[in-house]
């Protein structure tokens, strides 16, 4: 340790280095901090902290738990969108670049690591917390405190990611983080550690995500709800648990021995100390792909319930549906060496693993015709949701055709890391998985917050969004064609790339437009959107529609019993043909008062807050190698986890009068 | 955790409408397997003995690693076995693998993850033999 007087000198030296000293991060800086005062004021000002704490810090609520999810992922979507930004701004301007080489760098590790981990699996957890509980008839998740664990394990991993840029400096090795790259002697400083430590402990979240969602979709679900009678968005939910469970534990593992490398001088992937970089790489696979399908399986779902709903058909094919996303689920294991064909392992490896990817196609275009077939005859409406679902199948198509390209061991021997890449992936990530998230997000906003999205606006922003993508990824893969290639951050003039590179970003503006207009739509709705009045505001099929909106805390007065698929479909219509009434018309669902009993909700409780804050605490030990800090954080850890352990005060509960006479508020009480 | 599944247990037990029938009292039985049942079963000996356990085991591999006290093929069988005895520790002292009442569903997935696991080893053993060629 440097001498006391020295000491302020090296603090500020390692938390504020020269890389975190430039205009873009000062600026971001001012940004961030006039924000945080102006929430800290406005908070204070209206006496909105205690609200913070009790409804929301502390809740374990489903719901309440994917409405912060969802505010999380729509905050990361406009970090990773601002990066963006900045590197078509460069790629736009070859003679004067606006960011450096090491700054571009830093900037598409951000974009990718934001964009994947904590935008996309926020995103997803947002829908599944809002509707899995209720397309199955169950109170909440089997493990609603590991619940808001996995919540803030996220937020505090998220967080830590995000410090990088203000204090110590980002990473800079990709969201891949290949070795040597990651090597200390080539990567010094605290920039690499935030990712690790980030993505070990946000990870650690997600992996008990998947769990608590294998479970309560197997165990919770009402009763008559046969698997086969779950809504497809729910098969999407085990499906992707089930990836989880098993592909997390590997990036889990390679970041560890990765972190192990750079902090405890061990040599796992180091080549110079006799390791085996390659490891890393094939370890890393492992997870990325099931990845890539952990983050497009929830898209699929969501789309099959839109189809459905504005198709105002049954989906057709259901059972092909399960066994087409099932074979996904199990091939997502088998094909992850196609993300490195050019590493070398020898045309044995490399043909099993080409042909193992292409199979891949056969249940994905089972789907798309099913999606298709569901609308064909059918009586279509085009809301917003189902325009993002519309324009998911060309887009789908694309990305899919490319893939299989990508696959073909010869041909990625050309494309592999050029343009080609960049713009397949996004076609898949945007037109696969922000379109399917975001076309759940409008479809399901009634139910979350009890008023719709205006239509008009939203379309307006799906028709720049959507187009915009086109506009901006189309040209990459001629971009590809040309020879150029992935994470450059500038090129020399009169290789025929400058005329694309402007188009490509006139489109990604194209699409922060959108953006911005979809967060005007939210606010604007926020203060003017239409109450949703009967709960059931798209004429819907599913049972999350038969409850009233906002849905009430303890969910289901009554646990429904489940006939068919498409449960609320089949009661709808069974009134419709008792009453005669009108096609569209539909009952609102009574309890009688003896059979609402009283309840028990999961109480509230502080302890995963702190959990991750601790977590958040030891990781920032970790990443400066303050081991004196990283203990504070782990003794904290130690103290939550040993109070969580002896706290069995868990219940919460709820007469049944005074479920009673809240159903009867919302008119849903037979007298 | 109990509160969801003793209310779902309920809803199944009340059996309303003509779905709640015979098979109801098997889907009871096999919810009563996630029920906690460490309330009043006293101090958790066997986990704290579990958690030593495995301590001593990862150390022991550790330290046969580090201090090259065997000849490689030796010390990989070693290891392996202790890495039997971990993960069989794991499984049966924290995953309550012994636990099961009603059918052994759990076997199910076990064997699933077990084929996940074995192939994503092999396959990996596999995918990296080139390296010794190359080096
Ligand atoms: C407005 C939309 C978007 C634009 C304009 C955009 C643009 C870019 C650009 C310019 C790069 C760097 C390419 C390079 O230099 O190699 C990149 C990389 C990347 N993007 Fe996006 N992106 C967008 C949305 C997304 C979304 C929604 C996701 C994921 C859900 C995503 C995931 C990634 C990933 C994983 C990388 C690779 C980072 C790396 O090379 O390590 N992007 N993007
Ligand atoms: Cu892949």
């Amino acid at each position: 340790m440097t001498p006391m007087p020295h000491f302020a000198v090296y603090l500020i030296h390692t938390l504020f280095p020269p890389d975190v000293r430039r205009p873009t991060e000062i600026g971001a800086d001012v940004m961030m901090g006039v924000v945080a005062i102006w929430i800290f004021v406005h908070m204070t000002r209206h006496h909105r902290w205690g609200w913070l704490w009790h409804e929301w810090f502390t809740t374990v609520d489903h719901k309440k738990i994917g409405v912060m999810y969802l505010v999380a992922a729509l905050i990361m979507l406009f970090r990773g969108g601002i990066d963006a930004l900045m590197m078509r701004t460069n790629l736009a301007l070859p003679l004067h670049p606006v960011i450096s080489a090491e700054e571009y760098n830093e900037v598409f590790t951000t974009h990718g690591v934001i964009m994947i981990f904590f935008m996309a699996m926020p995103f997803i957890f947002a829908l599944f917390n809002a509707v899995i509980p209720l397309m199955i008839g169950a109170r909440d998740v089997a493990f609603p405190r590991l619940n808001a664990v996995s919540f803030w394990l996220f937020a505090f991993g998220a967080a830590l990611f995000n410090v990088a840029f203000v204090v110590g400096g980002s990473p800079n090795a990709g969201w891949t983080a290949y070795p040597p790259l990651t090597e200390l002697a080539y990567n010094p400083g605290p920039g690499l550690n935030y990712y690790l430590m980030a993505l070990i402990i946000s990870g650690i979240g997600t992996t008990i995500t998947g769990l608590n969602f294998l479970v309560t979709v197997l165990r919770l679900r009402a009763p008559g709800m046969t698997l086969m009678r779950m809504p497809m968005f729910v098969w999407s939910a085990l499906n992707t648990s089930a990836l989880i469970l098993f592909a997390f534990p590997p990036l889990t593992v390679a970041l560890l021995m990765t972190l192990l490398d750079r902090t405890a001088g061990t040599h796992f992937f180091t080549m110079g100390g006799g390791g085996m970089p390659m490891m890393y790489v094939n370890l890393f696979w492992l997870f990325g792909h099931p990845e890539v399908y952990i983050v497009v399986l929830p898209a699929f779902g969501v789309f099959s319930e839109v189809f459905a709903t504005f198709s105002r058909k049954r989906l057709f094919g259901y059972d092909s549906m399960v066994l087409s996303m099932t074979a996904i689920m199990v091939l997502a294991y088998g094909t992850w060496v196609h993300h490195f064909f050019t590493m070398g392992a020898g045309p044995a490896v490399n043909a099993f693993f080409g042909v193992s990817t292409m199979l891949i196609a056969i249940p994905t275009g089972v789907k798309i015709f099913n999606w298709i077939f569901t609308m064909w005859g059918g009586r279509v409406r085009f809301t917003v949701a189902m325009l993002y679902a519309m324009a998911f199948i060309p887009t789908f198509i694309l990305g899919g055709a490319t893939g299989i390209l990508l696959a073909t061991v010869p041909a990625d021997y050309q494309l592999h890391n050029s343009y080609f890449l960049v713009a397949h992936f996004h076609t898949m990530l945007i037109g696969g998985t922000v379109f399917g998230l975001l076309a759940g997000m409008y479809y399901w906003w009634p139910k979350m917050f009890g008023y719709s999205l205006r239509e008009s606006q939203g379309k307006l922003a799906f028709w720049l969004f959507a187009s915009g993508f086109w506009v901006t990824f189309g040209p990459q893969y001629l971009l590809g064609f040309s020879g150029m290639t992935r994470r450059m951050d500038t090129y020399p003039l009169g290789l025929g790339w400058h005329s694309l590179n402007v188009v490509s970003t006139v489109g990604a503006f194209i699409m922060g437009a959108a953006f911005l207009i979809l967060v005007y739509n939210v606010l604007w709705s926020m203060r003017h959107g239409v109450r949703d009045q009967t709960g059931d505001p798209w004429n819907g099929r599913t049972l999350e529609w038969s409850l009233p909106s906002p849905v009430p805390e303890y969910n289901f007065a009554c646990l429904p019993t489940v006939g068919e698929r498409d449960a609320w479909w089949g009661v709808k219509e069974a009134f419709r043909r008792e009453t005669g009434a009108d096609e569209d018309a539909a009952p609102t669902p009574q309890v009688r008062a003896e059979d609402i009993r009283g309840l028990h909700l999961p109480r509230n409780t502080a302890y995963p807050f702190f959990l991750g804050a601790s977590f958040f605490v030891f990781g920032f030990g970790v990443v400066f190698t303050w081991w004196i800090i990283a203990a504070i954080g782990f003794a904290g850890i130690a103290c939550t986890l040993v109070y969580a352990w002896f706290d069995h005060d868990e219940h919460l509960p709820m007469p049944a009068d005074e479920v009673r006479h809240h159903e009867a508020t919302l008119g849903r009480l037979l007298a | 955790m109990a509160t969801v599944v003793e209310q779902q247990q309920e809803a199944v037990t009340a059996g309303r409408g003509p779905t709640a029938g015979s098979a109801l009292g098997a889907e009871r039985a096999l919810l009563r397997f996630l029920e906690p049942h460490f309330a009043g079963e006293g101090f958790p000996w066997t986990q704290l003995w579990g958690y030593v356990g495995s301590l001593v085991l990862t150390f022991a591999a550790f330290g046969l690693v580090i201090h090259h006290l065997l000849t490689p093929t030796a010390l990989l069988g070693l290891v392996l076995v202790l890495a039997a005895g971990q993960a069989s520790l794991q499984l049966g002292v924290f995953m309550h693998l012994r636990e099961s009442r009603g059918p052994a569903w759990q076997v199910l997935p076990l064997g699933l993850s077990f084929a996940i696991g074995v192939g994503m080893i092999v396959a990996s053993l596999w995918i990296m033999a080139f390296k010794w060629g190359v080096s």
